[in-house]
């Protein structure tokens, strides 16, 4: 994989790991005291509370926790940014605690911008407002996929414009992630296979992104290397908290890797067909990447010979190209092995929503980044129809 | 070849004659509505000595407004893109693309970021156009 000669990049990876068996109970109150901070609102949603996850991380904390926050939907939005902002506001957090996936993830980050600058968050969406750091947050994911854990970007759901607005922030970025494999044990199979794909999906796209460069490269390979090794383990046995370890550090390394890299083409088109048709955003990745890898091999082929390699479908004397397609076969086969679902008609979609999708796409931020430049909505239609 | 300096009304207009006459643009930009303000934050140390402001307003195609104005009024449009000037030096040159700037922290928008990228030909356009402008820059004059 040659780099520009000109090559210039800036990367960003500020938050502190701690990785473990054990150690979202065990570090937490440690790193709140490293932060100096004693007044801890936790924030969460219900399915995490009534899988009995929170127990011991909130037992931990003791009078630390001055309370819990957990009225958050699948899909957050402004309304309850707000709202959970003003909970904690009115506890006097000094630090924000996410234990959740993606929504509860970014709920928290935006929390963040609220309790630092004050005003509405409409006021910060753009790119790079901010000025100086925020509320310390320290994330404890309870998915493997989203990578959210150690990135500084938001996407919330606005009401009032009916769209999702991105908020991207390098100030936003959380203080710390904690990996704990014991909190996504119980993940079941279809949710590790898709929030896996996610991860798969954050790191083929950073690797063939139009901002790729070379340290977001090595995070990314490493990170279809442990994937393509330990997912479908975790999807036959979940209990092998070894495996789901292994797949936890993927997601992150992923998340750093798209973090600084960016998405492309299929985080554009699973956006939308989320929006439009409720594809979760881990199977319409899932679905869609080895049909956008056939699309972009053109403008692709020796960072998809790269994927290749890190899967370990790479064989002596193969062309680039000869590679880039044993890659594409690759993730097919991968999908297929851990049960995930083939066609985006399975979910329920129809035609009618995937030429809506088509059209959303185009103004969708990840496009920009993809490695072939995708001409308009009717390419996208065509990659929407050989996945439906 | 006329030359003038970068951040006058002179240079502005040049650079909206340059748009203005661009068919192409007409075409690429015939969705786009709304103004978009450029903030120069002052460098003393590269004769920039005060912040720069500009107002441009684009409408389907055609330019309106095009003009210096103070901070009160960049603050009005639809997005206000801010920068230091050794930045926007680099993208008025195209040795530094614009939406990776952002990316990057280089440059900041205000402003809804999914308009910006469904018209992102258009941005692009605006930005090759200025790069046809001679420009006699600060530290360069």
């Amino acid at each position: 994989m040659a780099y520009d000669q000109d090559l210039s990049f800036v990367y960003l990876g500020t938050t502190k790991v701690i990785f473990g068996i054990g150690s979202s109970s065990q570090e937490l109150e440690a790193e709140m005291n490293s932060l100096h901070c004693s007044r801890a609102v936790v924030v969460t949603d219900q399915g995490i509370i009534k899988a009995g996850l929170l127990d011991k991380i909130t037992a931990g904390l003791g009078a630390k926790c001055v309370g819990v926050y957990s009225d958050i939907p699948q899909d957050t939005g402004i309304d309850v940014v707000d709202k959970a902002a003003a909970f904690a506001r009115a506890k006097g957090a000094d630090i924000l605690i996410s234990v959740g996936g993606g929504s509860v993830i970014d709920t928290a980050k935006c929390m963040c911008i609220l309790l630092t600058e004050g005003g509405s968050l409409n006021d910060f969406e753009g790119i790079q407002l901010l000025t100086r750091p925020q509320l310390p947050h320290v994330v404890i994911p309870t998915t493997a996929g989203t990578g959210s854990e150690v990135t500084w970007a938001a996407v919330v759901f606005d009401k009032s414009k009916g769209q999702k607005i991105l908020i991207v922030e390098s100030f936003n970025a959380p203080r710390v992630a904690i990996l704990d494999p014991q909190l996504t044990a119980k993940l079941p199979p279809l949710l590790t296979a898709s929030t896996g794909m996610d991860a798969f999906c954050h790191a083929v796209e950073a690797i063939s992104s139009m901002q790729r460069e070379p340290v977001a490269d090595a995070l990314g390979m490493h990170a279809l290397r442990l994937l393509t090794k330990y997912l479908p383990i975790c999807v036959a046995d979940g209990s092998n908290l070894a495996a789901r370890g292994q797949v936890q550090l993927a997601a992150t390394m992923a998340g750093w890797a798209f973090g600084n890299a960016m998405v492309g083409l299929v985080h554009a088109m699973a956006h939308s067909i989320g929006a439009v048709a409720h594809v979760p955003h881990g199977i319409a990745n899932g679905i869609l990447l080895p049909h956008c890898m056939e699309f972009n091999i053109p403008a692709a082929e020796d960072y998809y010979a790269a994927v290749a390699e890190a899967m370990g479908v790479r064989r002596n004397g193969q062309s680039d190209g000869e590679a880039a397609r044993a890659a594409v076969k690759a993730v097919f086969a991968l999908t297929k092995k851990i049960g995930h679902p083939q066609k985006l008609s399975e979910c329920g979609v129809q035609e009618e929503h995937i030429i809506k999708a088509a059209e959303l796409s185009m103004s969708d931020g990840s496009i920009i980044n993809n490695a072939r430049f995708v001409t308009g909505a009717d390419e996208v239609l065509g990659i929407f129809r050989q996945a439906l | 070849m006329a030359e003038y300096k970068a951040f006058t009304q002179e240079w502005m207009d040049a650079w909206k004659e340059k748009i203005t006459g661009s068919q192409e643009y007409k075409e690429i930009a015939k969705d786009w509505e709304g103004s978009v303000s450029i903030t120069v934050n002052a460098d003393p140390s590269k004769n920039v000595p005060e912040t720069v402001y500009m107002f441009t307003d684009y409408w389907h195609g055609d330019v309106r407004d095009f003009v210096l104005c103070d901070a009160a009024r960049a603050q009005t449009a639809k997005f206000v893109m801010s920068g230091d000037y050794a930045r926007w030096k680099q993208v008025a040159k195209k040795e530094l693309d614009a939406t990776k700037a952002l990316m990057q922290g280089k440059l900041k928008l205000k402003g809804d970021l999914t308009y910006v990228v469904r018209n992102i030909k258009t941005v692009n356009k605006v930005i090759d156009l200025l790069t046809e402008v001679n420009t006699i820059f600060p530290d360069e004059g």
